[in-house]
Formats: structure tokens, C-alpha cells, sequence
């Protein structure tokens, strides 16, 4: 009975929260405000913010097309292996003092599950047979390229400041980072760590493949490269992915840089004078309300504002670009957070 | 002792590979015959060692050895001897489980070859040399071992001579090797002089402190020549000549086990013979050489258009992982670098199966001219799909295990020495495997999937002997992911603790009390060693949460009839059906593997025509490297040591 | 005089180095890698040797504590090395001759078809 309750208890872990239904809400919710906020700036009136809900489901009800060309089963594969991987990899990522599965990955293997989706959409655009498709996919491995070295730098960097300030050398466990700033105050009050702050700010759009960091999708000139041959359930597949992925992104920024929040909610709640399982609930509803409102401003912050201020970037600049001065932001965090300033 | 009695194990699992080799020259026109003698004298050695896990890895035996029961007298070491310790046992099963499964392979591989019985020979003299040279306890030994391997492979490598550049790679191996075997040579005698002995376990207790310019000498020479057989820079191209020449076979025993013979000679050397691990200078000398392996090696593989070179490339890009984990000389990068060697050997001779496969049913391994395989050959596929995942460390594959534990523990040393530079290391180390990745995208993108030229139309999957032995490896490269415990705690942990207790091995050998009577105090014994990481990865859970999500969906889609929508309603050419071209009708495009990745090649192009131009291809570059890093390491060696 | 032998083994080891790097002819490249190996040879021998000593064989009883003999270890040795140069220079030489049937050349500059 115990084990029945457990695995039901683990399954609504996956499907509901943190997993599946609470990121795809999320991340469609983003996404929807993300449309509304970069149409404002352009003087548009905009898609309502539920737009990016009513596409998803048109698009599962659309045919289904596979080219000729196609590799038939990894074609249809690859959307679901993707929306797996990010679903499971929201659930390494703690909702401030909310965390299961923390004994599962810690930030090094964030960085390589982050890869997965990006992965699943490489195998399955390569599978299309498109020379469209082909050129996406090339432009997205050098995204993924250059956007991993700040991004390890940045992990490396926090881990060592919360080592050394555990007094345990290292630490890459994200609960036990999440954990540290509750006591001590979020890290990005740190002297040491605005700059990598800042330089995964600038990652997120990068991550996220929006603009100007969208090359690989170019609509305009290479046909949404890896999705061209892409219609009806597939493509809604990953359009949910992409959603979802920002929004993973967002809380990871928010687990790393802003995770003492958490506790100054639990101490809200307690000078209410609440207490028991009620104050529980409550202050984990508030610490979800306070984490999806900070998505959003960074969403707006990161993704918004960016796309609506910049034009797309070649390819070699994007690459150029975050191996130098994103690199150098989050190297300066390392450098200091090495020798402790 | 009775005859079976597992103190001959060693002794058998070498002489069945050489006994093997002379049977098929006298017996080999037979084919069955010959498939027979070839498959019993490549399982009997796995068997062999397999049997030597429990006494060795488990309880930390070791077992010693010596030819005609010549035991030492009088303190001095007189016969010929074997010893096998968990180190030495370690690398001997990969060796053989190497050799046994590209045997297997081999059977249908090379059916359409001429001369296949001096194949099968040559193949088991070279499992043999390797498999020697692991297992001697004896330094001349062990040279003669290294000259028998790099004869075998030489020849091999110009085994199908009328394929390009067969018999100049093999050429270019000769040479440079024969300059490597006689380093090693001149080593060891130089060593001979100073103590008047061969065996290791003797030197080992003679030579550490006593260190004069000879000493120092033999140990620039025999190290630059292990470098040489495990392909270090700058000795990298030949083995990416070797490779791309040498059939696929040949390929996974040159890249998954002569390379690891380097690497043993080069632990044995830094570890037991001379115990100059505990040096900073030293450390730093194995960590920058691997270094700059495993980057220069991972960019060389990028511009690469030949399957196979850019494998080979690769194959010592990762010998530089392992390299760099094992200069660490913390436990953690000791066990980790030899789990990346144990995978390296896995998923390395997995890629070079599935590339032989490719070049067995389309004739060419050239990128620009393949494409689309993944329809006619959907095993191999899949089962290189596997290897290139494990090869980019992807969870949860074991390379990723394995890389892992290297990024904690190049970070980890960092940390405890307040070292940057060791950070620097964990940075290149990750930008080379994110590297890795994308050219095995390359690699996917123009051999597996992408359009399908005229050329590849007739391919047809590869028989079921060939993907048999290439399932034994993929199913290897997942078993190892997914039980990082126990495969650190059963083989990478004792061999890893094993390099820390050269007292136990001289002891073992030359009787006990011998290391703390003739070195007394400096004796090594068997420090505790720590494995303890501060990072956690559990590939289990992940793998169950990722199956859960994956059916939950698919569960979904395959409901909502995700794929049965595209049903077609005839036969014929519908334009529905065909890649949309902009609106011109379909015509034969793929994006060729050389255009891949313009964005970063761009950024880096002076990097890669520099390295384009110093890669000649003209053999007396490559031997001047050769005597470049030796006199570099002599020099080293005199300042450091 | 024995110091001659040293000096005359490091110069052969030198020399065939020379010979390996300088030479774009595959003839000379083997050659080079011969010198090379006599040179160690040399380098073996001399290790084994004792001023005045005799040859090493004795039988039981023999041998005292006066008794002056090379050392036999090197000179198994150097036996070894021998044949092992010898197979060396065999195998590269057939390689030279069917690298000339194929490429037509013996030049090593133009012998470069894998490279990059």
C-alpha cells in the first residue's frame, strides 16, 4: 500500500509538479508574454497571451507529414525524446526549499542533460533529410558550442564559492546550493558572483535559441532550419519543448543566483504566525507564485527586451560573441571566486 | 603448485594468443579450422582473466610469477618473471576483451580478403604482444613485447595494401615506432647499468631516490617511448594514418589496446619505477601533455572528411583524457582515468566496427560520399548511435560516467591545491568533449541520416556475425553507464589503489620486507587512498524518471494517433511527401560533413590551416617531433627529477 | 678506451637520428633506423663489459668470488636487439619496395597522401 502511495506520489512528481503540466503551463505562459511584450515594443497589438496554448493544440490536430527522404522512426522519435529530457530535467531543478529527486544530478550533469532536447532535435532534423534542415542543425551545435563554455564557467565558479564558503572545497549539488543561500543570502548579493550572473543572463537568450541568438531557425532564410519538414503533432512537440526550456533555464538561474528567496518566504509565513501543514502549503504556493513572477521578469529581461532591440546575428558571431565577452564575464566570477574576493 | 592452478593463468592467457597464431600458420587453409583456433585462443585468455577477478581485484592478490620456478636469490632477482596486479590485470581484460570481440567480428569482416590465415597470425601475435607486455613483471620483457606489437601492427596496417596510403601509414608507423622501441630499449639498458637488473619489482625498490643524470635519462627515454605507442602528441598522426589504412578490425586493437599499452607502460614508469608521482613538476608534465591531446586532437578530428581518420583522431583525444586524469595521481583521477579507458576501449571499438561496416557494404568511408544509411542499415545505426553517445558523454552512456568523474576530479585537485590551473584543465576538458560531440553529429548527420547518394542505393545491412560483435560492445557501453558503482568499485578502484602500493608489488615479488630493507623509510606502502567526489550522479534513477516520462508520452501521442496521420493514400510520387526545396522540385542536396559547422571553423580558421600545414604527411616531420620531444623531455627530465 | 665505446654509441644513435630527419630518401630513412639500432647495440654491449674480464661460462663450482667475466645479461640482450633490427630492416624494406611499385617514387616529400 506504502509503495502504491509512494510511486503514485513520484508519478505526480513527474507528470504534474515540478514535472510536465506545471513546466509546459509555465513555459507556454512565457512564451505567450514574451509575443505580447516584443509586439508592444514594436507598436503591434499582439497574439493574446494564451496564443502559444491554442497553437499547441491546432497543431496536434494537424497532419502529420513525413518526407519520403525521412527516416520515418527516429523522425517521429526524436520530438518525444526531447520533451522527456526536459521534462525530467525540470525535476532536478528545486523550487527554492522545494526539492525531490536531489540525489540524482548535480550541476555538471544539468549542463549535459540541458543538451538532450537540443540533441533529440539535431537526430530528428537529420533524419528529415532536408538540406534545410542539415544547415540548421549545423548552426545549432555551434550555439550549443559556444554557449557551453561561459555556462560551465559560471557552474564552475558558483560551486567553488559555495564550497569554499561551506568549507567542503566543492560543491555541485543544486540543493545543497539552493540550501546555502537560504542561510547565508541569496548569491548574487556576492561581489563575486555579478558577473556571472550577468554572463548567464546573457546565456539564457543563447540557451533558449531566441533572438539574435535564433540562427539556427532563421525563418527567414533557412525555413525554421531544423523544423522545416516538421507539421502537425511533431512540431507542436517541440514547440512545447522549446517553451518548456526556457522556462528551465529561468529556474536554474533563479536556483543558482536568487535562491535565498526562498527562506525570506518561509519567514514571511512564519511571522504571520502560521504554523503546521497549512503554513506548509501555503509558503510553497507562494514560493511558486514568487518563482513563476520571476521567470516572467527575467523572461521579459532576457528574452523580451533583446528580441525586440537586436537583428539576428550571423552564425560566427554568435560563436565569437560567447567566447569572448560572455567568456570573460563569467571567468572574472571564477578568477575572483577563486581567490576568495 | 599444480598445473591448473591459477598461479599459471597469466602464463597461459599470453602463450594461448602465440599458440594461436603459430596453429593458423600451420593449420589456417581451413576455414573452419581456422575460425575454430582463432575463437578458442581469443575467449581462453578473457576466460582466463575474468577467472583472476575475484583474487586480484577483490582481494587484492598478486599474483607473481617466474619462468622455471627461478625464484630471486640472495635478494636478486635472476629469472624471468610475471606479475599481475590489479593494474596489470585491469588493462589485461580490456586487451582481451578487445581482441575477442573484433576476433568475432572479423570472421565475416575480412571473408572478402586474400591472405586471411597470415591475417589471423598477425592479429594474435599483436593480441599477444599486448597482452605480454601488461602482464610482464620484466623491463626487457616488456621492450620485447612492445617491438612484437608494433611489428604486428605495422604489418597489419599494410595488410590491405592496395587500399591509399595503407603501406604509407604503415611506413610512417615504422619509423617513428622503431625510434619509440629504441628509446625504450636504450632506456632500459641505461637502467640495466645503474642496477644491474631487469625486473621491475627489483628497480622499482633500487631506483627511486637515487636518481643521477643516467637515471634521469632512461626515464626521458622510456617515457617518450610509451608515449609513442600510446600516439601522445606530438605522435598523433601516425595513428590517425594507421587507423584510416588498417582494416576496422585492426582499427578497434590499435586505437582500444595498443594505445592503452602506452598508457600502462607510462603508469608503470611514472608510478613503480621511478615513484615520481608525488612531484607537482611531474603531475603537471602528464596533465599538459594530455591537455593538449585531447584538444589538439578533438580540432584535427573536426576538419577531418574520412570516417575513419577522424576517428582515429578522436581514439587520442580521449587516450589524452585518460592521460590527464592519471597525472592527477589522486585516487579519484587514477580510477576515473582508467574507467575512461576501459570505456574508451568500449565505445571506441564500437565506432570503428560500425565504421568497417559502413566500408564493407559501400566500398568508402569518405563523409562527401556517403549518406542516408540509417534506411538500409538500421542496426548499425542504431548501434553507432550508441557509441557516438557514449563517445560525446551523453548520460547516460559510460562515457559520460567517466567524464564525469574526471571534470570532479580535475576540479576537485584544484581545489585542494589552490591550483587554477587544474581548473583550466576541467575547462578544456568539457570544451573537448562538447567538441566531440559535434563531430560525431557530423558524422550522424553525413553517413547515417541526411540524403542518400546514387552510390549508397545497393547497401544492405551487414551480416549477423558483424553486428553480433558490435551488439556485445554497445551493450557493454550501456552496462557500464548505467553501474558507475560498481564498476569503479570491482575493477577502476583496485587497479587505482594498485598504482599507489608499489611496496606491495615489490613485495610480492621479491619476497616480503624486501622494499622497507632496501629503501627503508621512502618504502611506499599502501596508502589509503580516497575516491570520495562531491558531486552525485545516479544514472538508475535518471534512466527510470526519463522511461517513465518517455512512456507517459508516448502513451499520449501513440493515443492521439501521433503517428498514424501521415498514412499514404498511393504509391506514387506525391509532392505532399517530397523536402521542400523553396518551391523547386527535389533533387539530390546534402549538406556535405566539410560544410558542417562553418560558424566555429571560421572563428578558428588560422588554427586550422596552421594545423592543416604542420600535419605534412611527410615522414621526416613526423620524426623530427619525435626527437624534438625527446630531447624536450630529456631536458624536463634533468631539471625536474 | 671504454669511454671511446660510449662516445662512438652515442654518435651512431645521433647519426641515425640525423639520417632519419635529413634524408627524404625511404633507402636512407632505413638506413637511418639500422645505424640507430647498432648504435644501442654498441651502447648494450659496452654496459656488460669489466676490463680484463673472460667469457661467462662456467660450470658448477667454477665460479668464485675472484672470477672476472663480462656480464652475459647484455650480450643476450644485444642478441635479441639484433634480431629484432634485423626484422625491422625487413619489413622496411619490403615496404619500400612496394611503396615504390605503387607511388613510383622513393622520395619521402612526395610519399605524403594522408596529411592534414
Amino acid at each position: 500500500m506504502l509503495l502504491v502511495l509512494n510511486a503514485l506520489k513520484y508519478l505526480a512528481y513527474i507528470l504534474i509538479f515540478p514535472g510536465f503540466l506545471f513546466s509546459f503551463l509555465v513555459g507556454m505562459l512565457l512564451t505567450g508574454i514574451d509575443r505580447k511584450i516584443v509586439a508592444r515594443m514594436q507598436k503591434r497589438v499582439g497574439p493574446p497571451i494564451l496564443q502559444p496554448f491554442y497553437d499547441f493544440f491546432k497543431l496536434l490536430g494537424k497532419e502529420t507529414i513525413v518526407p519520403d527522404a525521412a527516416n520515418r522512426r527516429v523522425f517521429l522519435l526524436a520530438p518525444l525524446v526531447g520533451l522527456a529530457g526536459i521534462t525530467v530535467l525540470q525535476l532536478f531543478i528545486p523550487v527554492f526549499h522545494f526539492h525531490v529527486f536531489d540525489n540524482v544530478a548535480d550541476v555538471i550533469v544539468i549542463l549535459y542533460l540541458l543538451l538532450i532536447p537540443a540533441l533529440a532535435e539535431i537526430l530528428g532534423a537529420a533524419a528529415s533529410g532536408s538540406p534545410y534542415a542539415g544547415v540548421g542543425l549545423s548552426r545549432e551545435m555551434v550555439t550549443i558550442l559556444a554557449v557551453e563554455l561561459p555556462l560551465l564557467l559560471v557552474l564552475l565558479a558558483v560551486a567553488k564559492t559555495v564550497g569554499s564558503a561551506m568549507g567542503r572545497g566543492l560543491v555541485f549539488s543544486l540543493s545543497t546550493i539552493v540550501g546555502y543561500q537560504e542561510l547565508h543570502g541569496s548569491l548574487i548579493t556576492k561581489l563575486s558572483m555579478i558577473p556571472a550572473a550577468v554572463a548567464f543572463l546573457l546565456i539564457i537568450p543563447g540557451e533558449t535559441g531566441s533572438h539574435p541568438f535564433d540562427t539556427a531557425e532563421a525563418e527567414t532564410e533557412i525555413c525554421e532550419g531544423m523544423m522545416a519538414e516538421y507539421s502537425g503533432a511533431p512540431l507542436g512537440v517541440y514547440k512545447l519543448t522549446h517553451a518548456m526550456k526556457i522556462f528551465t533555464v529561468v529556474s536554474l538561474f533563479v536556483a543558482l543566483f536568487l535562491g535565498g528567496i526562498g527562506a525570506g518566504i518561509q519567514n514571511l509565513v512564519a511571522a504571520i504566525g502560521l504554523s503546521g501543514a497549512f503554513a506548509g502549503a501555503l509558503s510553497l504556493l507562494l514560493q511558486i507564485l514568487v518563482l513563476v513572477l520571476l521567470s516572467i521578469v527575467l523572461t521579459i529581461v532576457c528574452i523580451s527586451f533583446v528580441h525586440a532591440i537586436t537583428a539576428r546575428l550571423r552564425i560566427e558571431q554568435v560563436f565569437k560573441y560567447y567566447w569572448t565577452i560572455v567568456t570573460c564575464f563569467a571567468l572574472v566570477s571564477l578568477v575572483m571566486a577563486w581567490y576568495g574576493l | 603448485m599444480s598445473f591448473l592452478s591459477y598461479q599459471h593463468f597469466p602464463i597461459f592467457t599470453i602463450m594461448l594468443y602465440f599458440l594461436g597464431a603459430f596453429l593458423i600458420v600451420v593449420f589456417g587453409k581451413a576455414k573452419a579450422l581456422r575460425h575454430a583456433v582463432a575463437f578458442l585462443c581469443t575467449a581462453g585468455p578473457l576466460a582466463l582473466l575474468i577467472s583472476l577477478i575475484g583474487r586480484v581485484m577483490v582481494h587484492g592478490e598478486i599474483i607473481s610469477y617466474w619462468m622455471g620456478n627461478r625464484t630471486p636469490v640472495g635478494d636478486y632477482a635472476i629469472g624471468i618473471a610475471l606479475e599481475v596486479d590489479a593494474l596489470s590485470l585491469f588493462f589485461g581484460l580490456l586487451v582481451a576483451t578487445a581482441v575477442f570481440v573484433a576476433c568475432l567480428y572479423s570472421f565475416r569482416y575480412m571473408e572478402r580478403d586474400h591472405n586471411v590465415p597470415q591475417y589471423y597470425t598477425l592479429y594474435l601475435m599483436l593480441a599477444g604482444g599486448v597482452m605480454g607486455l601488461v602482464l610482464s613483471g620484466d623491463l626487457f620483457n616488456m621492450f620485447i613485447m612492445v617491438e612484437i606489437l608494433t611489428f604486428a601492427a605495422v604489418a597489419l596496417t599494410a595488410f590491405r595494401n592496395k587500399v591509399t596510403g595503407a603501406l604509407e601509414a604503415a611506413f610512417k608507423y615504422l619509423v617513428v615506432g622503431s625510434i619509440g622501441s629504441t628509446c625504450i630499449l636504450a632506456g632500459t639498458i641505461i637502467l640495466y647499468a645503474q642496477a644491474r637488473t631487469l625486473n621491475l619489482a627489483q628497480l622499482a625498490a633500487v631506483i627511486p631516490g637515487n636518481f643521477g643524470v643516467s637515471t634521469k635519462l632512461a626515464f626521458a627515454l622510456l617515457f617518450i617511448g610509451f608515449c609513442t605507442k600510446a600516439f601522445i602528441v606530438p605522435f598523433h598522426p601516425l595513428a590517425a594514418d594507421a587507423h584510416g589504412a588498417a582494416p576496422a578490425s585492426v582499427s578497434v586493437l590499435i586505437s582500444g589496446v595498443l594505445t592503452k599499452s602506452g598508457i600502462y607502460g607510462i603508469i608503470r614508469l611514472v608510478f613503480f619505477l621511478f615513484q615520481t608521482m608525488n612531484l607537482g613538476t611531474m603531475q603537471f608534465w602528464l596533465v599538459f601533455l594530455g591537455s593538449v591531446s585531447m584538444f589538439v586532437c578533438v580540432t584535427m578530428a573536426l576538419a577531418q572528411h574520412d570516417f575513419k581518420r577522424l576517428l582515429a583522431f578522436h581514439s587520442i583525444s580521449q587516450i589524452g583524457y585518460v592521460l590527464t586524469a592519471v597525472g592527477l595521481a589522486t585516487g579519484l583521477g587514477i580510477s576515473a582515468g582508467l574507467y575512461h579507458a576501459m570505456n574508451h576501449t568500449l565505445f571506441k571499438g564500437l565506432l570503428f566496427l560500425a565504421a568497417g561496416a559502413v566500408l564493407h557494404e559501400t566500398g568508402t568511408t569518405d563523409l562527401g560520399k556517403l549518406g542516408g544509411l540509417a534506411k538500409k542499415m538500421p542496426h548499425t545505426a542504431a548501434l553507432f548511435l550508441i557509441g557516438a553517445a557514449s563517445i560525446s558523454g551523453i548520460p547516460p552512456f559510460n562515457g559520460f560516467a567517466s567524464k564525469w568523474l574526471i571534470y570532479q576530479a580535475t576540479y576537485q585537485k584544484a581545489a585542494e591545491t589552490g591550483n587554477i590551473g587544474f581548473a583550466l584543465v576541467t575547462v578544456i576538458a568539457l570544451v573537448t568533449s562538447t567538441l566531440t560531440l559535434a563531430s560525431f553529429v557530423k558524422v550522424t548527420q553525413s553517413v547515417f541520416f541526411g540524403q542518400m547518394p546514387e552510390e549508397c542505393k545497393n547497401a544492405k545491412e551487414v551480416p549477423f556475425g558483424m553486428r553480433f560483435a558490435m551488439g556485445i560492445l554497445a551493450l557493454l557501453c550501456i552496462l557500464t553507464g548505467l553501474f558507475p558503482g560498481l564498476v569503479t568499485r570491482y575493477l577502476t578502484e583496485p587497479a587505482a589503489k594498485a598504482a599507489f602500493a608499489a611496496g606491495n608489488y615489490i613485495n610480492a615479488m621479491m619476497g616480503q620486507g624486501y622494499a622497507e630493507r632496501i629503501m627503508g623509510a621512502a618504502a611506499p606502502g599502501a596508502p589509503a587512498v580516497s575516491f570520495a567526489s562531491s558531486g552525485v550522479w545516479s544514472p538508475l534513477s535518471w534512466l527510470l524518471l526519463l522511461m517513465i516520462a518517455l512512456l507517459a508520452i508516448c502513451v499520449v501521442a501513440l493515443s492521439g494517433k501521433y503517428d498514424k496521420v501521415s498514412v499514404r493514400s498511393s504509391k506514387e510520387v506525391e509532392k505532399k511527401y517530397q523536402l521542400f526545396y523553396g518551391g523547386e522540385t527535389q533533387s539530390f542536396s546534402q549538406v556535405g560533413g566539410g560544410d558542417l559547422f562553418w560558424g566555429f571553423k571560421h572563428n578558428w580558421r588560422h588554427y586550422f590551416s596552421f594545423m592543416h600545414d604542420l600535419h605534412s604527411g611527410i615522414v621526416n616531420d613526423y620524426s623530427l617531433w619525435a626527437v624534438v620531444a625527446l630531447a624536450l623531455a630529456i631536458v624536463y627530465a634533468l631539471i625536474v627529477l | 678506451m671504454i669511454t671511446l665505446n660510449y662516445i662512438a654509441s652515442f654518435f651512431l644513435i645521433v647519426l641515425g637520428l640525423y639520417c632519419i630527419v635529413v634524408k627524404y630518401d625511404l633507402v636512407k630513412t632505413v638506413i637511418g633506423l639500422s645505424v640507430m639500432d647498432y648504435g644501442v647495440n654498441l651502447l648494450i654491449i659496452t654496459i656488460g663489459y669489466h676490463p680484463g674480464g673472460t667469457a661467462p661460462i662456467f660450470t658448477a663450482g667454477e665460479i668464485n668470488p675472484a672470477s672476472v667475466f663480462v656480464d652475459p645479461i647484455p650480450q643476450a640482450l644485444t642478441l635479441t636487439s639484433i634480431v629484432i633490427g634485423a626484422c625491422v630492416t625487413a619489413m622496411s624494406l619490403s615496404l619500400v619496395i612496394k611503396l615504390r611499385e605503387m607511388y613510383g617514387t622513393l622520395d619521402t616529400r612526395e610519399i605524403r597522401r594522408l596529411r592534414g
